[in-house]
């Protein structure tokens, strides 16, 4: 099924882009940790409340008084979608389309090694190193809001909440490994696993504004994650997660098979 | 059984054809020479053998395996060498294939070794900074470290300098030798001519030939360009039996087909201050496909 030389040397080829991500979060993890001050939610009430609309446009709509509200308030509407999106992206393109383009693919298609093992070994790293990352961060997390204020966190919510986010990353990553393995050049592929996520994004910002604009939600992939409805064990929540998870699994299931039987000119 | 077996392949692309209806069958142990200019589509039929592409039409076979069903089972015998040299930029030379040699699972490296020091290549550099021709090493290391019983190989002598040029036609008849199949790519008759048992010429996605080196090397005429010491030598010189083409007031051509021996006998009665072979390029024996309207 996969091959571990491949997987090695994947892993020690991401090692410094993996870094790069988790230090950047982790930065703000602990910096938004450290931020949370049951008074200090006050204050951004009220900035809240003077501009709504932007504020809500990036998913800080309703700062609760919890921790773990705060947290999903300000980590779970933009810097944990887009910091590992970013990541995604560029792990995504440099694991098919990257030796495509510059034609190394031929040296490891011409190993006997099947086109299947060859992309399946990707796709798991991919995958793996996504669920390493938001691991981590969650543990970040766990670790600095118990140091700071034991006992503030519901962990079982975290959890839920962060079990959630990996299903999110996990539909795009198929999404974007997709369009790794059936794009003709890098270029092209960048284009696409790079601006459609940032087009949906956009759609839940507009759609998070209220009003009319909210039925933009259907049309884009970040209504299926809902930090409120997975902190609260909503059983919706569930179906949501279920849906990513589908997205996923048949982005995934696609691309390999694209990949296996696509013409290459290497 | 043909090692190489190629059907009535043909590979369109929209409504052009890369290669169409192209035929091939090489023994074990031939050397086969693919020659045609560039954009003939020696690649793309190399791509259908390594698995790389679906034909439109046709089968390549590998030892009776279809080239497109067993890709990976082929590879455990087939050597490769592709024509586009690129590497993964950020490996060195050594851990470049020493990766490679892990993927096929192959764990001794002493013919790596020996290839290396064959080719004289110091491969401890990384390869985003090697020249040209020390990349082509490389992967001819690649291609034949693991002893492989069939080898393919899209113009293997691009980059290399003339001395490892040679150095590679000895060890392509050393491979020979020791009964490997060989098929290679060029747009150099020279390289071909020293190496091919056979050759097929393609040109515009069409074999236009398939010939033995010697039926080849008979159609092939050499050509003399001679510098006299005098105009009045050339000028007595035009009276010889011979095919002469007078390109300035005392030089001529030469055009000799076959033997050479007259050529020097008659030149020894004449004064002359220069001689210079010009060596037949591959457009010329197009020319003579193209004059016999292209088919054989």
């Amino acid at each position: 099924m996969m091959n571990f030389t491949l997987l090695k040397h994947e892993m020690l080829a991401t090692i410094k882009l993996f870094s790069i991500i988790l230090a950047v979060l982790m930065l703000y993890i602990i910096s938004i940790v450290y931020m949370y001050n049951p008074e200090m939610s006050n204050t951004l009430n009220k900035l809240t409340e003077t501009m709504p609309e932007l504020m809500s446009a990036f998913g800080m709509s309703n700062i609760g008084n919890s921790l773990i509200e705060f947290l999903s308030t300000y980590l779970y509407g933009f810097l944990l979608l887009v910091l590992p999106l970013v990541f995604i992206i560029m792990l995504a393109n440099k694991l098919v389309i990257g030796y495509i383009d510059n034609g190394s693919m031929a040296y490891l298609i011409a190993t006997p090694n099947t086109r299947f093992k060859i992309v399946f070994t990707q796709a798991f790293f991919l995958v793996a190193s996504i669920s390493v990352l938001l691991t981590a961060t969650t543990l970040i997390a766990i670790i600095f809001s118990g140091i700071l204020f034991p006992n503030e966190l519901d962990l079982s919510a975290f959890l839920t909440l962060n079990i959630g986010l990996f299903f999110l990353h996990f539909a795009i990553s198929g999404y974007c490994f997709l369009v790794s393995c059936s794009s003709k050049d890098l270029r092209t592929s960048y284009a696409y696993s790079t601006g459609i996520p940032i087009l949906f994004y956009l759609i839940q910002a507009l759609s998070n504004m209220g009003g009319s604009l909210e039925k933009l939600k259907y049309f884009t992939i970040y209504s299926l994650f809902t930090p409120e409805k997975l902190m609260t064990q909503d059983s919706s929540s569930f179906w949501m997660l279920g849906a990513l998870f589908l997205i996923g699994l048949l982005c995934y299931m696609l691309a390999i098979r694209v990949f296996v039987t696509r013409d290459l000119y290497l | 059984m043909a090692m190489i077996e190629v059907n009535n392949l043909t590979k369109k692309f929209g409504d052009f054809y890369s290669v169409q209806n192209v035929e091939l069958q090489i023994e074990k142990g031939e050397v086969f020479g693919f020659l045609g200019p560039n954009g003939a589509g020696k690649s793309t039929t190399i791509r259908h053998l390594m698995g790389f592409l679906q034909p439109t039409e046709g089968q390549c076979f590998i030892k009776g395996l279809d080239c497109r069903q067993s890709t990976a089972e082929i590879q455990k015998f087939v050597g490769y060498l592709p024509g586009e040299i690129a590497f993964i930029d950020k490996m060195t030379g050594q851990q470049f294939i020493k990766f490679i040699a892990q993927m096929r699972g192959l764990k001794d490296l002493s013919r790596a070794h020996e290839l290396m020091q064959y080719f004289e290549l110091n491969a401890t550099g990384l390869i985003k900074k090697m020249s040209k021709g020390m990349k082509q090493k490389v992967g001819l290391i690649c291609a034949f470290m693991h002893n492989p019983e069939i080898v393919i190989l899209d113009e293997p002598t691009s980059g290399l300098d003339p001395l490892i040029q040679t150095k590679f036609i000895d060890f392509i008849l050393a491979e020979k030798e020791k009964g490997t199949t060989i098929f290679m790519s060029s747009h150099m008759i020279e390289e071909i001519e020293k190496t091919c048992d056979r050759v097929a010429i393609l040109n515009a996605g069409k074999i236009v030939a398939t010939e033995t080196i010697a039926d080849l090397k008979k159609r092939k005429s050499k050509k003399f360009l001679i510098e006299f010491q005098s105009e009045q030598e050339l000028s007595r010189f035009l009276g010889e039996q011979l095919k002469i083409e007078q390109i300035g007031p005392t030089q001529a051509i030469i055009k000799v087909q076959g033997n050479v021996q007259t050529l020097l006998h008659t030149l020894a009665d004449y004064k002359i201050n220069d001689l210079d072979i010009i060596s037949q390029s591959l457009e010329d024996i197009f020319m003579h496909y193209y004059e016999s309207g292209g088919k054989e």
